[in-house]
């Protein structure tokens, strides 16, 4: 069968949404950070007065292999602009495996995300370890300004 | 009777869209339903429509309230919406049937559901007859439908070949005709015979043998190929059932109510985990039942218009006829 | 004649007591409806037919039987065989109460506009079978009639390059289009032989979380969550898009990720033999890595 493909459903034409008139837009994005590394890692850029910018909102999991799918496809449908995923290097996963699941799994999700028509650099996943703050300032602040040129997502967003 | 040529019907359309929203069996990608009709727009008006006209009256997802629930004070907004007046144009005598049902379901017996009933108020119901089966797995003429009849439509539609025959089937439906009598000619008319059917489940009798069948071992027998999927309940033009469940986001949120089927295995889950339906048999057993006996028992007619569109797209070929033959056939 | 070996093994199995139900195809409502069934009396398995409509997976039905007394027979072509293999790795199924009588399979055809009988020869294979790669049962017990040479399929992957060729934006409008059709009712779910947990999180009810509220993003994900479920454990069946009522291109996304999984992690298929593990279940130390 062929799909229209020319055509989006009348509901699907999203407008902008009014943004606060004396803010720039920013973005968000939403990152899961393992437990033992990531977690650690920015903690250490906060205590090291390391500045980055406050476009991140961090989830804490246990492992970066706790992620699922589930998870980036509903933050991008509730209003993310961006989606990070970081943990352990290879090989230092507090679990042992975890974050070779993880580093699986999250190349399929990149790539199923772009044949969906998201940009796949509003998907990243890292590998920061616990010492790495300014790894983890660096990280965020190149993703923000990657989003910001991108600008607001508006693929995937929630119809209520 | 008053009579209209098939190759007229976009040109009705468009006159009819000018001052109201049409829907239609519009032609294009995809599977067949009713949709929003627009100037000039393709329509498929042959055979029936896959996706049944329930969800014009009765929509997949609907919201029905919001609130609020800080802590101090909370709110609550009806999301009710009068429709405004809309004409459905080009559904069948199986579809009007099943409309008929599901007026008894949300407007009868002392609850009136408002957000159904305001769409059926404001809904001006054209209906087309058919002379012999849309499909091979139409058999609405052995579950008390007349194929070429529609009454609780507002104006219904003969099929007499090049040329449809039109009937006012209310005192809206005649105010339709004479609003556009310019394109409707008058003539005598001969209805052509009805065609046979493949199907012809006899019905003689059925409901009274199920309501002893509760127990019967043929349920575990029929429903073993079940795969527990909705295709047969969202397919379905009578089935109605639904569930009521809430977004919320902070302190605030809305109800809204969505289909559910009987045969996915949660539907009858209680709170605390309880399932008086675990298996297929129950689920199987209970959908049968409910078109065959208890619906009849309620309300006095079948809960089946025969339309077949289970039949055609269950993925394992399971059949409501065949299901009624072997009642029939079972020994009590 | 398949049907007539069929009835013998079938026959033979039930008198000798060796398995209790056998799961095969029989008649259904037309000429061309062949549908599941399950025997359990010799004397029934006459019921029993082989027939170009016999698309069925009839694998699945292995789990309503994991609990059964005795073995359970089933009948498997060639993508049926690679479901039980499915079952069987994702431990759903214990492989030593099941009985695999294996029919080399040509390929089944596509249903016809009218009852009236037809020539079947001239009706068209079904799209699953067009593209079949597994025509000959990967695992069985009892083979009845010969293998059937493979046939040449069309570029596996021809559909997925086709939608990776759009733009971004016209890739979100087809998906989107597809995703407005979908009406949720889980035929594509219930017919998967790797769908297979005991509680779909779909099922579960999570209150702001998933439920069955139908739009667009709800059934993006969906469908996406599918695909994701599924990967590498996806037997290539096509029983998800031939069972879809809405006709929606499912087997594009399964594809999509087959083939991401073949070019990232090397070329591999999934439930041909019981030894492989599924592409997401294990790891190598030297996997691509494109993060720092």
């Amino acid at each position: 069968m062929s799909l229209n493909s020319e055509a989006l459903p009348k509901s699907q034409e999203v407008t902008a949404a009014p943004e606060a008139s004396n803010q720039p837009w920013e973005p968000k994005i939403v990152g899961f950070a393992c437990n033992w590394c990531t977690y650690a890692g920015a903690d250490l850029a906060g205590l090291s007065r390391l500045q980055y910018p406050p476009s991140i909102r961090l989830i804490r999991v246990p492992c970066s292999g706790r992620t699922n799918p589930q998870f980036i496809i509903r933050a991008f449908q509730r209003g993310a602009d961006g989606v990070l995923v970081a943990g352990c290097h290879p090989g230092d996963c507090h679990y042992s495996t975890g974050n070779y699941f993880t580093r699986r799994r999250f190349l399929l999700m990149q790539r199923l995300l772009e044949y969906m028509g998201i940009d796949p650099a509003r998907f990243q996943a890292r590998w920061i370890s616990g010492s790495e703050g300014p790894k983890f300032q660096q990280v965020v602040t190149q993703m923000t300004e990657d989003i910001k040129a991108l600008g607001p997502n508006r693929k995937m967003r929630d119809v209520e | 009777m008053k009579t209209i040529a098939k190759a007229k019907i976009n040109a009705l359309l468009d006159e009819i869209a000018k001052k109201s929203n049409v829907l239609a069996p519009v032609a294009g990608d995809g599977a067949s339903k009713f949709a929003p009709y627009t100037q000039g727009a393709p329509v498929s008006l042959d055979g029936r429509t896959l996706l049944p006209p329930k969800d014009i009256f009765f929509p997949q997802t609907e919201k029905m309230y919001k609130f609020t629930n800080n802590s101090l004070e909370g709110s609550l907004e009806s999301s009710f919406e009068a429709t405004k007046p809309q004409v459905l144009f080009g559904i069948r005598t199986c579809d009007a049937k099943s409309i008929h049902c599901l007026d008894h379901v949300f407007l009868t017996k002392g609850f009136v559901d408002e957000f159904y009933q305001t769409k059926r108020d404001n809904t001006l119901i054209v209906s087309i007859g058919c002379n012999g089966p849309a499909e091979p797995t139409c058999f609405c003429k052995s579950m008390d439908v007349n194929p070429q009849e529609a009454d609780n439509v507002d104006v219904h539609l003969y099929d007499l070949g090049s040329e449809y025959g039109a009937v006012a089937k209310s005192e809206a439906g005649e105010a339709f005709l004479a609003n556009y009598a310019a394109l409707f000619g008058d003539a005598d008319v001969k209805i052509p015979e009805v065609a046979g059917f493949p199907l012809n489940p006899n019905l003689e009798g059925v409901t009274e043998k199920l309501q002893k069948m509760f127990d019967h071992p043929l349920w575990e027998e029929v429903s073993r190929k079940c795969l527990g999927c909705g295709a047969c309940t969202y397919l379905c033009p009578t089935c109605h059932c639904f569930d009521v469940s809430a977004r919320v986001a902070g302190d605030q949120g809305f109800r809204f109510r969505c289909w559910d089927s009987c045969m996915f295995s949660e539907y009858t889950r209680m709170a605390g985990g309880h399932n008086p339906r675990p298996s297929k048999k129950e689920r199987v057993r209970n959908r049968f039942l409910h078109k065959l006996q208890y619906f009849p028992e309620r309300y006095g007619e079948l809960l089946c218009t025969g339309c077949g569109r289970c039949v055609s797209k269950c993925p394992v070929n399971m059949d409501i006829t065949n299901i009624i033959k072997q009642v029939r056939e079972v020994e009590l | 004649m398949i049907t007539e070996k069929m009835r013998t093994a079938a026959k033979d199995l039930l008198e000798k007591g060796e398995v209790t139900t056998v799961i095969g195809w029989e008649k259904g409502t037309f000429w061309y409806n062949s549908t599941p069934v399950f025997i359990s009396k010799p004397e029934e398995v006459d019921r029993l037919v082989f027939d170009e409509f016999c698309a069925n997976n009839l694998a699945k039905y292995l789990m309503d039987y994991r609990n059964a007394e005795g073995k359970t027979a089933v009948f498997v072509k060639g993508c049926d065989a690679r479901g039980v293999n499915r079952l069987v790795q994702d431990y759903q199924v214990n492989r030593d109460k099941v009985f695999l009588i294996g029919i080399p399979c040509s390929g089944m055809k596509e249903a016809p506009k009218t009852a009236e009988k037809q020539d079947s020869s001239k009706l068209p294979l079904l799209k699953k079978c067009q593209e079949c790669a597994t025509p000959n049962p990967v695992v069985y017990d009892l083979l009845l009639g010969d293998p059937v040479s493979e046939r040449q399929v069309p570029d596996r992957f021809s559909g997925v390059e086709a939608i990776e060729g759009k733009t971004a934006d016209e890739k979100y409008a087809y998906w989107q289009s597809m995703h407005s059709q979908c009406i949720r009712c889980y035929a594509c779910r219930n017919a998967c032989p790797a769908c297979n947990c005991r509680e779909c999180c779909f099922d579960a009810n999570g209150l702001n979380w998933l439920g069955k509220q139908n739009n667009v993003q709800e059934n993006q994900m969906f469908a996406m969550t599918r695909a994701m479920h599924v990967a590498g454990r996806c037997i290539e069946c096509g029983e998800c898009e031939r069972v879809c009522p809405m006709g929606l291109p499912i087997m594009e996304i399964n594809r999509k990720i087959l083939k991401d999984i073949n070019e990232l992690f090397g070329p591999q298929d999934a439930g041909m033999s019981l030894e492989d593990k599924p592409a997401l279940g294990q790891f190598k130390l030297d996997d691509p890595e494109k993060f720092m």
